[in-house]
């Protein structure tokens, strides 16, 4: 008898995705999916404003990346109104942008991500947690996690103007200049936050690669895709979040691409499925041929590994190394090993706290000018920055007056749908057999998405409406046969 | 008594915003000894704000099958699941943002009460309640208002 197995996390607070496995008559996968809520009407919301309205309201969409968003906006004004900030401005921005990744990141791995390899893939649903992951690695740890988080938001907070979302970007720079006795304060965080990274990656390693079985889990088959990769690079083709060209690597690690932000039309196609309302964007230049790997398959990945890999590495030392002894380990690049996203998330930590360091040294970011006022008529506008789950695009269209016509938003996470719903189906083929489905097994499965990071209409916060996770075996006429409940 | 009133939700997102709406009303009451914040945050990420208060309110949308919208719904902590629940991708709910605050030494309310109004469109851009949310925010506070102020009377 076919079964249908839903895995639906009505439990979020924000965002809510589900997962839908369906059974063959033998108990195996035949299919799995991936499905999120449709967020309505943001173009039809967005038309008639300011343009400039846009750096306040796009923040809005997302309570989890509220900073990548104002970042995109920004950079798509200035691209709008044709206007350059000054250095000094741009310098803020990347510090407010570094500071935001490093902040994400480090909850990401303690609190969400994290609890799968430091607790453990199969342990008890109720402790993997950032409970469970204190049992194990200390209540001090917990402590520096809190502290370092509520440092780096404190900038956010300053330099944003606000406490969650930001309101400094305009068009050609920003609303507030560094104080001498803000930057004093900027580099000690700095300096806290190199040091705790390098705290992260010595606990990654102690927990997780010092542990054979953990390591197997992340080499072996069952989480492994060979697609291309998309990230963000600086002149010298390193790792940059907040500027730069994109940078496309084929399943072999050789460039594919490298185009300007203006250009992603040109390179980056969206699929329709009947089953979901999320769209899958694919390499125009390959085509879509399915949710399958390969070089002849234009299913490409963003976000930490992808980053890396899309990359020639990292502009700051220790992440540099850091980055090197992960290709070592995982036996070079690039790497196609989706729980690697873990490992490459801590790495870019790591970056982003010695970015935000180098910036907070840099006498110019003192520099009063921080704004050029605009003077041409506005027109159209695309910004990109590198947003912890992946590339961010905003694009703007206006009528000459500065009025939106028209906006698009490639967000994040929807870059990698693709490569989530493929990841998910091949989890799920891999670990449930003969009707099999037991706790720990599903986590399995779950890690499979949540390597990603993803963040899908995480806009909405209502609280649960039924229990938390729910498993329906349903059979072929969909009727509920069975109900599980977890959590 | 110091009490922190909570209003949760997205002002973006129709009825989704109705926690904020609510909050909002609250505030301008000027209640003694309380404060109220209105946020797009949750779970663990409302954790630095909630401590050293005595009681914490939160009021936040829901949706239930088959819920009426404008039904308000008195939930305790207890309600929201518990703190080992793996399926908060972004969440880390509540509940675990509580045991860990605890854990951590902060001063973590004695009393938590939790609101939900149903809401009836929470996926559609829009800014503030649809015209049947908005309608009944008026009395949706004063219920929330008195509840609060009769318990304060009565401490």
């Amino acid at each position: 008898m076919a079964k249908r197995i839903t895995i639906d996390p009505i439990t979020r607070l924000e965002g809510h995705g589900k997962i839908e496995i369906f059974l063959d008559d033998k108990g195996d996968v035949s299919k799995a999916y991936f499905q999120v809520p449709e967020l309505r009407g943001f173009e039809k919301f967005s038309e008639g404003r300011m343009a400039e309205e846009m750096a306040r309201i796009t923040p809005k969409i997302c309570g989890v990346c509220p900073t990548a968003h104002h970042m995109a906006s920004g950079k798509a004004l200035d691209d709008l109104f044709k206007v350059a900030p000054p250095p000094a401005a741009r310098k803020i921005r990347e510090l407010i942008n570094s500071a935001f990744m490093a902040e994400d990141h480090t909850l990401h791995f303690f609190f969400l991500g994290g609890p799968d390899f430091i607790v453990g893939p199969q342990a008890p649903a109720a402790d993997r947690n950032i409970l469970g992951v204190i049992r194990k690695v200390g209540l001090d740890a917990a402590k520096q996690v809190i502290d370092i988080r509520k440092k780096l938001r404190n900038v956010i907070t300053k330099q944003g103007g606000r406490v969650i979302h930001p309101v400094c970007n305009l068009p050609g720079g920003v609303s507030r200049g560094v104080t001498k006795e803000d930057r004093q304060e900027y580099i000690q965080t700095g300096k806290d936050a190199v040091e705790f990274a390098g705290f992260a990656l010595k606990a990654f390693e102690d927990v997780v690669l010092k542990n054979k079985e953990y390591v197997d889990v992340i080499v072996g088959d069952i989480y492994k895709h060979e697609t291309y990769y998309m990230g963000l690079v600086d002149e010298n083709n390193k790792v940059n979040f907040y500027d730069g060209d994109i940078r496309v690597v084929d399943p072999e690690g050789r460039e594919f691409v490298k185009f300007k932000a203006q250009d992603y039309l040109d390179h980056i196609e969206e699929h329709v499925e009947p089953w979901s309302y999320i769209k899958f964007p694919y390499l125009k230049a390959v085509g879509w041929k399915g949710f399958v790997d390969g070089k002849g398959s234009g299913v490409y990945r963003v976000a930490p590994l992808a980053r890396l890999n899309a990359s020639d590495g990292m502009a700051t030392p220790l992440a540099q190394a850091e980055c090197e002894k992960m290709y070592d380990v995982l036996g070079g690049k690039p790497v196609h090993n989706t729980l690697a996203y873990h490992w490459a998330r801590l790495i870019e930590l790591l970056y982003a706290a010695e970015r935000f360091l180098e910036l907070a040294q840099d006498e110019e970011i003192l520099d009063p000018n921080v704004r050029t006022i605009p003077t041409a008529v506005p027109d159209e506008g695309i910004g990109v920055v590198e947003a912890p789950r992946g590339t961010l695009y905003h694009h703007y269209k206006t009528n000459g007056k500065g009025i939106i016509t028209e906006v698009n938003l490639l967000v994040a996470t929807l870059n990698n749908s693709a490569a989530i719903c493929m990841s998910i189906e091949r989890a799920a083929k891999a670990l449930i057999k003969g009707g099999n489905v037991s706790d720990g097994l599903l986590n399995m499965v779950e890690m499979a998405f949540r390597a990603y990071d993803p963040c899908l209409a995480c806009a909405t916060h209502s609280l649960p409406g039924q229990m938390p996770l729910e498993v329906n075996i349903r059979d072929p006429e969909g009727d509920v046969v069975e109900t599980l409940r977890r959590g | 008594m110091k009490t922190l009133i909570v209003g949760i939700g997205n002002s973006i997102l129709t009825d989704d915003g109705v926690g904020l709406g609510i909050a909002g009303e609250i505030r301008k009451r000027c209640l003694p000894d309380v404060d109220v914040m209105e946020v797009s945050l949750s779970g663990i990420r409302l954790l630095d704000y909630i401590a050293g208060y005595d009681k914490l309110v939160i009021i936040d949308s829901i949706q239930t099958e088959g819920g009426i919208p404008g039904t308000l719904h008195e939930l305790g902590l207890g309600d929201l699941g518990s703190p080992g629940d793996p399926s908060c991708s972004h969440g880390a709910g509540l509940v675990t943002a509580i045991e860990l605050g605890k854990s951590l030494g902060y001063e973590i309310p004695e009393e938590i009460d939790v609101y939900a109004v149903e809401v009836k469109d929470n996926t559609t851009f829009h800014e503030g309640c649809g015209p049947e949310l908005e309608a009944m925010i008026p009395e949706l506070t004063e219920r929330i208002a008195g509840d609060i102020s009769e318990q304060r009377m009565t401490v």
